[in-house]
C-alpha cells in the first residue's frame, strides 16, 4: 500500500500515516498479537530478540530488537488506551532520555485501514529537527543541512 | 550517544537565548562580547548561557585568553537528527514487512470462509 507519509502537526509532534490493504480488525490484531509482531517489527532492518505485551490498559509491553547494523536496542511503555480504533500508548527508548505519547486512530474504507500515528515528544525540539532536517530526504543531505537548521533556530 | 549527552543537548536547546546564540554562532565564530551585542543582558549572563552549551558540547571556546571565540560544534545537533532519521527509517521498514503479514492473514481468513 501507500508508503509511509510524514506530516508535522501540534510543535511536538510527529504524525505517520500508512495505509495496509486489510480490514482494520487484522491491523489492530497484526499490531497487538506477540507472535505476529515478531513477523514484521524491524522489517529487513532489525532481527527481534523479543516481544513483551500485557493487552490491558495499565499493561506494559517491551520490544527488543537486533538491527543488522548496528547494537541492540529496547523500547516499550504502557497500554493507556485500548479502543477498537484508537490504542494509546507511552514509549520509552532504553537509550534516549524521555517518554513519547504515541496516538494510533485505525480507520477502515473499502477494505484499507488508514494508520494514523501521533508521537508526541516531551521536547518541541526534537519536532523541529526532524521537520527542518527533512525526513524524507536522506541521511546525507539532512546533514548538509545543519548549518540551515541552526540557522533557522 | 550516551543518554546523559543526548539529554543535556535537548536541554540547552530548550532555551531561546542559546537557540539565538547557536544561530548567531551557526554565520562564524564570535566573542562573548560579540555576542551579548545583540541581548539585553549582560557578559555574565551570556557566559552563563555559554557555560550550558559549551556542556552540552553544542560549542567548543578558543585558546585565546583576551578574546576565547565560540565556535559551533555540529556533532551533537547530527546526534539527534540521526536518532529521529533512524525512528522514521525503522517504522517505514516495519510497515512494510507489515504489508506481507496482512496478506497471510487476509488470505488464512479468505480460505476459512470457503470452506463448508
Amino acid at each position: 500500500m501507500s508508503k509511509l507519509q510524514v506530516l508535522t502537526g501540534a510543535p511536538n509532534e510527529i504524525v505517520m500515516t500508512r495505509q495496509f490493504a486489510a480490514p482494520r480488525r487484522l491491523v489492530v490484531k497484526a499490531m497487538t498479537t506477540p507472535e505476529l509482531i515478531k513477523r514484521w517489527l524491524g522489517g529487513v532492518r532489525a532481527e527481534v530478540v523479543s516481544v513483551e505485551v500485557d493487552l490491558r490498559v495499565g499493561g506494559r509491553y517491551r520490544y527488543v530488537l537486533r538491527p543488522h547494523k548496528g547494537k541492540e536496542f529496547a523500547f516499550g511503555g504502557v497500554y493507556r488506551e485500548l479502543g477498537e480504533d484508537r490504542v494509546v500508548q507511552t514509549e520509552a527508548f532504553d537509550d534516549y532520555p524521555g517518554e513519547a505519547l504515541v496516538t494510533t486512530t485505525f480507520t477502515e474504507a473499502n477494505g484499507v485501514t488508514t494508520l494514523h500515528i501521533v508521537v508526541a515528544f516531551e521536547s518541541e525540539m526534537v519536532r523541529d529537527i526532524v521537520v527542518k532536517t527533512g525526513m524524507s530526504e536522506g541521511a546525507g543531505e539532512s546533514y548538509d543541512k545543519l548549518e540551515a537548521l541552526v540557522a533557522g533556530l | 550517544m550516551t543518554p546523559a549527552r543526548l539529554d543535556a543537548t535537548f536541554t540547552a536547546l530548550a532555551d531561546p537565548t542559546r537557540r539565538a546564540i547557536l544561530a548567531r554562532l551557526a554565520k562564524g565564530e564570535a566573542s562573548v562580547m560579540e555576542l551579548a551585542a545583540p541581548f539585553a543582558m549582560s557578559q555574565p549572563a551570556i557566559s552563563k548561557h555559554l557555560k550550558v552549551l559549551e556542556r552540552a558540547g553544542l560549542i567548543s571556546r578558543g585558546r585565546d585568553a583576551q578574546r576565547r571565540p565560540c565556535k559551533l560544534e555540529g556533532a551533537p545537533l547530527r546526534d539527534a537528527s540521526a536518532w529521529i532519521d533512524r525512528y522514521r527509517e525503522f517504522w517505514d521498514a516495519s510497515f512494510d514487512a507489515l504489508d506481507g503479514v496482512l496478506a497471510d492473514l487476509v488470505k488464512t481468513e479468505r480460505k476459512r470462509k470457503e470452506k463448508p
